[in-house]
């Protein structure tokens, strides 16, 4: 015979129980929702006991996209996860760095209905995470006008001589339509003109970055170099697919010996070379590393400029079905591309797929265009 | 009763607190890197060629028959025929057909490791949609 005192204390168990998962639930909503959730915010603490900064390095990781590879031995990575603890590494191991890193992430929910915050901010000043904060981001446009407010509230007072880099990470961006980049929003756009604008904004103080790479697929186009050129001095992208364990961030580690003579170019190509030789090891497909001297592919990138547009106007008219049947190809493989300033400024390190039927190439002009 | 059924739906729910985009794609590029794994495990060069060719023959039929089930939109028609011609451009390099030469038996593994790099390159499946992925996915299950 079932005793209904015990039945009553345990009802009131279980109803206890339930409330205080409600109440924990109910926290950690308002928690997410709340308008700031600073993790962690020491600026005040640091000011007095702050080294000067000699680098300034902002990375801008896309992960709201499939992202997930394997290696040889078959293990799974997320790319974007793993660009994000390279670039912590790179904050934690410069003493003289102040470091930006943006992880745009995937929309996620708490109980179904509720969205949480799809952008992470963290701030490195001196080696040390001085902020960590959860943000929203751009719901409509994709001109990184939340990370430029970050960045503008939080970096140190510029000095002469501060080295700054740009490190974008993600899937190739788009030169035109652009919409579907990110899988939370598959409506809204971003291209490179939003990246450029993003760019215009951070340096607003007209001083250019140093370097900028992109770690990305086909970012070695004459369009992109274009748009990206006006604000900085230096860039590294592939002109290819570039597989997505990305460039390698190992040369970044203390800056302040690969980094003493302050020759960027120099760097850049150091940087590039190393990149390739890690990306060799192991991928099978297509890898290319170029290096781009901003200044001196001016003259070749407004000589083919007419005909890029041109051709961009063509594919921006074309349906979506009708597109994805379009080809990227090496620009040397087009006569109009085919100038004799066409090497100038451009270093290239390329090596050819293992397999496929472009096996056999054995150069890149380290400009991509598409095929028409 | 009722308040462990409360408390197992609110457990499910954060449970499910997933990203929205954790899609087919991921399956889909599990499907090659087992096969991938599959060649590795054994010495023999004509089974390592066998898991290859099966792997291969196994999704061109798995995308026939999306193909042909009338449920997909025009561009996600596109992508698959697409995606379909890239595996056929892989099975002809293994046998050595349509103008290839055949992949040696010393380098089955590295040939391996192309096709699970070159699948998951990141424009490869970009045109197609998440119903027809998930698709993909129930029929992968069901027939490999």
């Amino acid at each position: 015979m079932r005793n209904p005192h015990s039945r009553l204390v345990k009802s009131d168990l279980c109803s206890m129980i339930l409330l205080s998962i409600c109440c924990t639930a109910l926290v950690m909503f308002l928690s997410a929702c709340s308008a700031g959730l600073p993790v962690q915010r020491e600026s005040q603490k640091v000011e007095n006991d702050m080294l000067a900064v000699r680098y300034s390095i902002l990375f801008i990781i896309h992960g709201d996209s499939d992202y997930l590879y394997h290696d040889t031995a078959g293990n799974k990575y997320i790319a974007d996860e793993e660009a994000l603890a390279g670039a912590k590494r790179v904050a934690e191991e410069n003493p003289l760095a102040e470091v930006f890193i943006f992880h745009q992430k995937p929309m996620s929910h708490f109980l179904f209905f509720f969205p949480l915050r799809d952008g992470e901010f963290y701030y490195y000043l001196n080696g040390r995470l001085i902020a960590n904060e959860l943000y929203w981001r751009d719901q409509e446009l994709s001109n990184l006008d939340i990370e430029v407010d970050f960045y503008n509230s939080f970096r140190a007072e510029s000095q002469p001589g501060t080295v700054s880099m740009f490190f974008y990470f993600g899937h190739e961006i788009p030169e035109f339509a652009g919409a579907g980049y990110d899988a939370s929003y598959p409506d809204r756009k971003f291209t490179v003109h939003d990246l450029a604008s993003g760019l215009k904004d951070f340096i607003s103080d007209s001083i250019k970055f140093d370097l900028l790479v992109l770690s990305t697929c086909y970012g070695g186009t004459p369009y992109t170099i274009g748009m990206l050129g006006p604000y900085t001095r230096t860039i590294i992208a592939s002109p290819d697919n570039l597989h997505l364990s990305y460039f390698d961030l190992n040369s970044l580690d203390s800056l302040e010996i690969s980094l003493q003579d302050e020759d960027i170019p120099a760097f850049a190509n150091r940087f590039a070379q190393q990149s390739f030789d890690q990306l060799i090891r192991d991928i099978q497909t297509t890898v290319s590393v170029a290096v781009y001297d901003v200044d001196r592919v001016q003259e070749y990138l407004h000589s083919v400029y007419t005909t890029y547009e041109s051709t961009l106007n063509t594919l921006n008219e074309k349906t979506q079905a009708s597109l994805s049947t379009i080809e990227h190809c090496d620009c040397a493989d087009i006569p109009e591309y085919v100038l004799p300033t066409m090497n100038s400024g451009v270093n290239v390190f390329y090596r050819p797929a293992i397999f496929g039927r472009s096996k056999s190439k054995q150069n890149h002009s380290g400009w991509e265009c598409w095929k028409e | 009763m009722k308040a462990l059924i409360a408390f197992g739906s609110i457990f499910m729910m954060f449970v499910l607190a997933i990203p929205v985009n954790a899609d087919g794609k991921d399956e889909l590029k599990q499907y090659f890197s087992k096969a991938a794994n599959n060649v590795k495990a054994t010495e023999n060069a004509d089974e390592k060629r066998e898991i290859l060719n099966e792997s291969f023959n196994n999704m061109s039929k798995i995308l026939d028959q999306v193909l042909s089930s009338g449920l997909i939109s025009e561009s996600d028609r596109v992508g698959i025929e697409q995606y379909k011609a890239t595996l056929q451009e892989k099975q002809s390099e293994l046998e050595g057909s349509n103008g290839y030469q055949r992949v040696p038996d010393a380098q089955l593994n590295i040939f391996a490791d192309y096709v699970v790099q070159d699948m998951e390159q990141a424009d490869q499946m970009i045109t197609i949609s998440v119903v027809v992925l998930l698709l993909i996915i129930i029929l992968i299950v069901l027939l490999v």
